[in-house]
């Protein structure tokens, strides 16, 4: 129901950030998608407001319009109709977006999926108040291991200090 | 139309209503009711500019948020021999009801989606705009729910009338469908079949003189049923006044809420808003964005943030010094609302479609706009930004985006959690005769409604406002410029 063929503001926004931190709009499997859904939580927890609203779900933040709109754009920019082009952010949020490429830093998919998953998600917890002791690494690691995770306390320590060194926290 | 709400909260105060008839009051709610921030409701049109058409429709938030907790009463009543719910959980939904809108911006939706705007200057193709940048250091303006939920959980007055900051967030987690809540329960307060709606549609139809949102709240109330699993739904029985509620929101979407008239005043004021914002910050004092707008609310100011506030920014832009294309723009929309001379129409392509089909008339007709506009905009001497692009869409039901055979294959568990608590929160239940667990309405297979759910409605319409003595004739050309504008 989209308003016209090509995209929307909101989608341009999308992939502008998504080019701006240098990632692939890929969503051909489950952990090109989650790479997607945690990069641009981070992109936003940075200041670059793309206007999506995330929850809790399983895999930590999760935003169900992103979803859509990843979907959105994959298909228009198959057909050829990138409308990114021609459009670009703001000059804040590109020196923002080029800081974040750091975090994003090429490596092995299955590597990045994990660590995206790790930093998006101690950052939720802490920035919402989703634990009692939000300076408790231990607390955050509990947490995650209740959502069938694999962080140790020790994971959670690096994700807080790479999350500070970027100004996320 | 009326009858009386019971008492169940004990001595308090009794608000005659002309929807739902005698209103008793809980002690707390009469001090919730009493507190400057529940007040500043009063001040708040519930239906924006609709009085410009529909003389009668000045009903306030304050009237209708009263009315939502009438309702809930009423609903809580018919429930009481079917659910248990504990005296605390009824409080905090009488509560939540009550205060379910009280986030709500100076003309509603109007302020809150100042950036839902369709068609930008700088999305026309040719428009001699700067370079084409989107600013994204701003955070958009929250919904109202979620300002509700700051409202209630941080003004100090609101906070003590509902019992502390606990309590206050357990009312707003409920509104707002979040949290602890209780699913079924917070349901009858945010879902398609909630109480907001169940007021809205009675109480606009009335206010507005019009029969369609008329709806039989008495046979619907004394045909609801609770499942074992404390699904609320109702009767097979109330089938056609199910379908007749859910047709009464499109055809008062229709009829009111999307009026031409009334909608094109809107866009006109909404995209007036967004220019003052953008370009004369520091002049007409709008927030920013969302930040600057959560600011406003926790602080004293929110007590003035009514319709009084956007009206008395009109007025001065009515005004509005200077010579340069964008002050003319900026004059002639608010002259437009100030003096009620709506924007005309010049074209409207009504959709009527599945939702799944992304191309239709309407899809070509904003294509053609975008290419279009600025060459129509410069024949005729009209700076761009007089041209208003809206395409108001309304469906029966909301039911989630299908997935493709490809799609489904990626789906992730978080996608398909998404996609089950939207349905659920959307779903609406019938009981079959004898079943002890509903069915989905939009699985009932006579259901008018389920042939019908897959389809919206959509105007796709371009309005100009125009402040010259000659506006009749130059609209006149305008829509001969633009009658073949909606073929494909």
């Amino acid at each position: 129901m989209s308003e016209g063929g090509s995209m929307d503001r909101q989608q341009i926004a999308l992939k502008l950030a998504a080019d701006g931190v240098a990632l692939d709009f890929k969503i051909d499997s489950f952990r090109d998608r989650l790479i997607l859904q945690k990069a641009m939580y981070l992109v936003q927890a940075a200041g670059v407001h793309l206007g999506y609203h995330y929850q809790w779900y399983l895999h930590g933040p999760y935003s169900p319009a992103l979803t859509r709109d990843e979907y959105a754009v994959v298909a228009d920019c198959a057909r050829g109709l990138d409308d990114s082009k021609g459009w670009r952010l703001d000059e804040q949020s590109r020196r923002r977006l080029e800081d974040l490429r750091v975090l994003l830093k090429p490596r092995k998919r299955p590597d990045l999926a994990r660590e995206l998953e790790l930093l998006a998600s101690v950052h939720f917890l802490i920035t919402h108040q989703q634990v009692a002791k939000p300076d408790d690494d231990q607390q955050i690691a509990d947490v995650l291991r209740r959502f069938g995770k694999n962080f140790q306390r020790e994971d959670v320590k690096s994700a807080r200090r790479e999350l500070s060194e970027h100004g996320l926290l | 139309m009326s009858t009386a709400c019971s008492d169940r909260g004990g001595p308090g105060k009794v608000i005659a209503d002309p929807i739902h008839g005698a209103i008793h009051l809980a002690q707390r709610e009469v001090q919730v009711i009493d507190t400057p921030s529940f007040q500043r409701l009063r001040g708040l049109k519930q239906l924006a500019m609709a009085q410009s058409v529909f003389p009668n429709a000045t009903h306030t938030r304050f009237a209708h948020s009263v009315g939502a907790l009438g309702m809930m009463i009423r609903i809580l009543d018919a429930a009481q021999e079917k659910i248990e719910i504990l005296p605390e959980q009824r409080e905090n939904l009488r509560l939540a009801a009550l205060l379910h809108d009280v986030g709500h911006y100076p003309y509603s939706h109007l302020m809150e989606k100042v950036d839902s705007v369709v068609l930008t200057e700088d999305e026309v193709e040719g428009a001699a705009t700067p370079a084409r940048e989107i600013d994204a250091t701003k955070t958009p303006y929250p919904r109202h729910e979620e300002m509700g939920r700051l409202i209630v959980t941080s003004q100090g007055d609101l906070v003590n009338a509902i019992g502390g900051a606990n309590r206050a967030k357990a009312v707003a987690d409920i509104f707002t469908r979040t949290g602890s809540a209780d699913p079924q329960l917070s349901k009858l307060i945010h879902s398609s079949f909630d109480i907001d709606r169940w007021d809205y549609l009675a109480r606009d139809s009335h206010a507005a003189g019009v029969p369609y949102g008329n709806i039989d709240i008495h046979y619907l109330l004394n045909n609801l049923r609770v499942s074992p699993e404390k699904t609320v739904g109702f009767s097979h029985k109330a089938l056609p006044a199910l379908e007749h509620f859910l047709l009464a929101r499109f055809f008062m979407h229709r009829v009111v809420y999307y009026h031409k008239t009334i909608y094109g005043l809107e866009e006109a004021c909404r995209q007036l808003l967004r220019r003052l914002r953008d370009h004369y910050p520091d002049k007409y004092e709008i927030p920013l964005d969302g930040n600057a707008v959560g600011e406003l609310v926790r602080s004293d100011d929110l007590h003035s943030f009514t319709d009084a506030f956007v009206d008395a920014i009109v007025r001065k832009a009515a005004k509005h010094p200077g010579n340069k294309e964008e002050d003319k723009v900026i004059r002639a929309l608010a002259g437009a609302i100030q003096s009620r001379k709506p924007p005309k129409i010049l074209m409207e392509v009504p959709v009527y479609e599945e939702c799944h089909r992304k191309h239709h008339a309407g899809t070509a007709f904003l294509q053609r706009c975008r290419s279009d506009l600025k060459k129509l905009s410069t024949d005729f001497s009209i700076p761009l930004g007089q041209f208003l692009l809206c395409v108001p869409t309304v469906v029966l039901v909301k039911v989630p985006p299908e997935y493709s055979a490809t799609q489904v294959t990626r789906l992730t568990g978080d996608d398909v959690t998404a996609r089950a608590h939207k349905e659920e929160e959307e779903q609406i239940w019938v009981f079959r005769q004898d079943d002890v667990e509903p069915t989905s309405l939009l699985d009932f297979e006579p259901s008018l409604v389920k042939q019908w759910a897959k389809f919206f409605f959509q105007a796709c319409r371009l309005y100009v406002v125009l402040e010259v003595p000659d506006a009749d004739d130059k609209v006149i050309k305008l829509r001969d410029r633009v009658k073949d504008w909606g073929k494909s």
